[in-house]
């Protein structure tokens, strides 16, 4: 995946968006080296447009540092949503356990996603770079630390 | 870096000292490359970058063997170890000087002149000797003398240069020139992954077919491109890319008939050349993590130096620390600097600063 990909124009959005959803720093998001790939997931599983209706709709509104308003925007403008709330939900699922979950059925009779969405792993290392590890302290099974015999070592998880 | 003829046991240390240094100083450009690559793209180069930087390490122990060997001490934690990029090698080509780059027809035609034969000299200049100025930028050892100053073509002339200095020692005091604990050589068990093998240097033959390994691995052995284990030569590896497809038994130089090598110079992560910390915002995420990093790498270097002090089982989580490494190089390639440029981030190697206090 290259930056120059069609929908580069929606990655701020889409990682500012991802930061909210997931709790984790812009930073920290980009170093997992996924964004792109799962921007174009989404895109190819539910249409562009309409990820870019839910990207326009969370940055329509200016919330700064305020964590109280962002929790209340996320949850009134995105989640509640009819249309923005399975995407949004899916979202959180895909950073964290790198994997893509199928859109319910309602959903895509409702909004005409891809007919051919399906539950999958969008790359190789989505695995490795699911967020769950972080977040609970521990390293993927049988992905990392790689090197002999670093299995028997505390986890050393990355927080930035 | 200024080297001398070897005459003394002194002048051998020292130039072993100089070619730990020029392996490492290989290195971080090499591993710049390389992960630079995003994953899953280029794979070709991906195999061919890294076996060339993994045979690297090897040549770093296997001169770290004959230090041990000859009575010296390995040490990689001494100030100016680790080069600032863009740099000279420390066996003192001066004609080019190595950058810290994203992988690039710029990194491999730098790669191929750091594997350059010694013959291509003659081949390209007739035979006319580089002559060596001071050039600012240029590694500088944690140890030099004052005389005749030598200079070298090749990293291949430059080892001649070594193997000349045993024999002249061998010949004067004997194996007595062996004066080193042999419970500080590291042995084949540590290395895998990597042609070749570690060889435990303990007399002149043992130091000889070290020597002589590095020398086929790096270069090749006169005008063969690949070595009698049928290993290819890294100056002919890196040509591959260049000329786009692989070598096979029998082919003359620079003309490769195997299969295809495919290259996809934009699948790349665009990254700073030879970044320094400075080019990232105080405070920043991405500072803190190439701060980070460089500690990281102090502790990793501070290890190795452990192993080849008599503590060779530090080389199993100086391993891990290797893949650790690999994957802070990721993080921080992955990173917009967040200024004008679209350019991101790299590792600095900036060791020298890794104790500074953060702001």
């Amino acid at each position: 995946m290259t930056p120059d990909t069609p929908h580069n124009d929606l990655r701020p959005g889409f990682l500012a968006l991802s930061t909210a959803l997931t709790g984790f720093s812009e930073h920290e998001l980009l170093g997992t080296g996924q964004t792109m790939i799962y921007l174009q997931t989404v895109c190819d599983m539910a249409r562009s447009d309409c990820i870019a209706d839910m990207l326009d709709a969370f940055c329509a509104c200016a919330i700064g540092d305020d964590k109280a308003a962002l929790d209340r925007h996320l949850r009134l403008c995105i989640l509640s949503h009819p249309r923005h709330g399975p995407l949004a939900r899916n979202l959180v699922k895909l950073w964290y356990t790198g994997t893509w979950h199928c859109l319910p059925r309602d959903w895509h009779e409702s909004y005409g996603g891809n007919p051919a969405d399906h539950d999958h792993i969008p790359s190789p290392t989505s695995y490795t770079e699911g967020l769950l590890w972080p977040a609970i302290g521990a390293n993927p099974p049988g992905a990392k630390p790689f090197g002999y015999g670093m299995w028997a070592n505390p986890p050393r998880v990355f927080r930035a | 870096m200024s080297l001398f003829q070897i005459t003394d046991l002194a002048g051998l240390h020292h130039h072993l000292e100089a070619a730990m240094q020029l392996e490492h100083a290989t290195i971080p450009p090499y591993l710049t490359a390389l992960y630079s690559i995003r994953p899953g793209s280029n794979t070709e180069a991906f195999d061919i970058i890294r076996a060339v930087a993994v045979e690297e390490m090897l040549h770093l122990t296997l001169v770290a063997n004959l230090l041990n060997a000859v009575g010296g001490t390995p040490d990689l934690t001494t100030a100016g170890f680790v080069a600032t990029y863009p740099a000279m090698l420390p066996d003192g080509e001066e004609d080019f000087a190595v950058d810290c780059q994203k992988f690039s027809p710029e990194a491999i035609e730098t790669f191929l002149r750091i594997e350059r034969p010694a013959d291509l000299n003659h081949r390209q200049q007739g035979g006319k000797t580089v002559t060596r100025q001071k050039v600012a930028g240029a590694v500088t050892a944690g140890h030099t003398g004052a005389a005749t100053e030598e200079h070298f073509f090749s990293i291949g002339e430059f080892y001649k240069a070594i193997e000349d200095g045993l024999d002249r020692l061998y010949a004067d005091i004997g194996d007595a020139l062996f004066s080193g604990d042999p419970a500080r050589q590291i042995g084949p068990e540590y290395y895998y992954s990597g042609g070749g093998g570690l060889i435990e240097v303990t007399d002149m033959a043992s130091a000889k077919a070290a020597l002589d390994l590095i020398a086929e691995q790096g270069e090749g052995v006169t005008d063969t491109i690949f070595d009698e284990d049928g290993e290819i030569a890294h100056y002919y590896r890196f040509q591959q890319l260049v000329l786009g497809r692989y070598y096979q038994q029998g082919d003359a130089r620079d003309a490769p008939t195997g299969g295809p090598v495919p290259v996809d110079w934009s699948a790349v992560y665009p990254i700073k050349t030879n970044a320094r910390l400075d080019d990232f915002p105080m405070g920043s995420d991405l500072r803190n993590a190439a701060e980070s990093f460089n500690r990281t790498y102090a502790t990793f270097l501070d290890r190795l130096t452990r192993a080849f002090r008599g503590a060779p089982e530090q080389f199993i989580p100086a391993v891990g620390d290797m893949f650790h490494i690999k994957e802070l190089f990721y993080r921080i390639m992955r990173q917009p600097i967040g200024d004008a440029s679209d350019l991101h981030g790299a590792p600095t190697f900036e060791i020298d600063r890794s104790t500074e206090k953060t702001a």
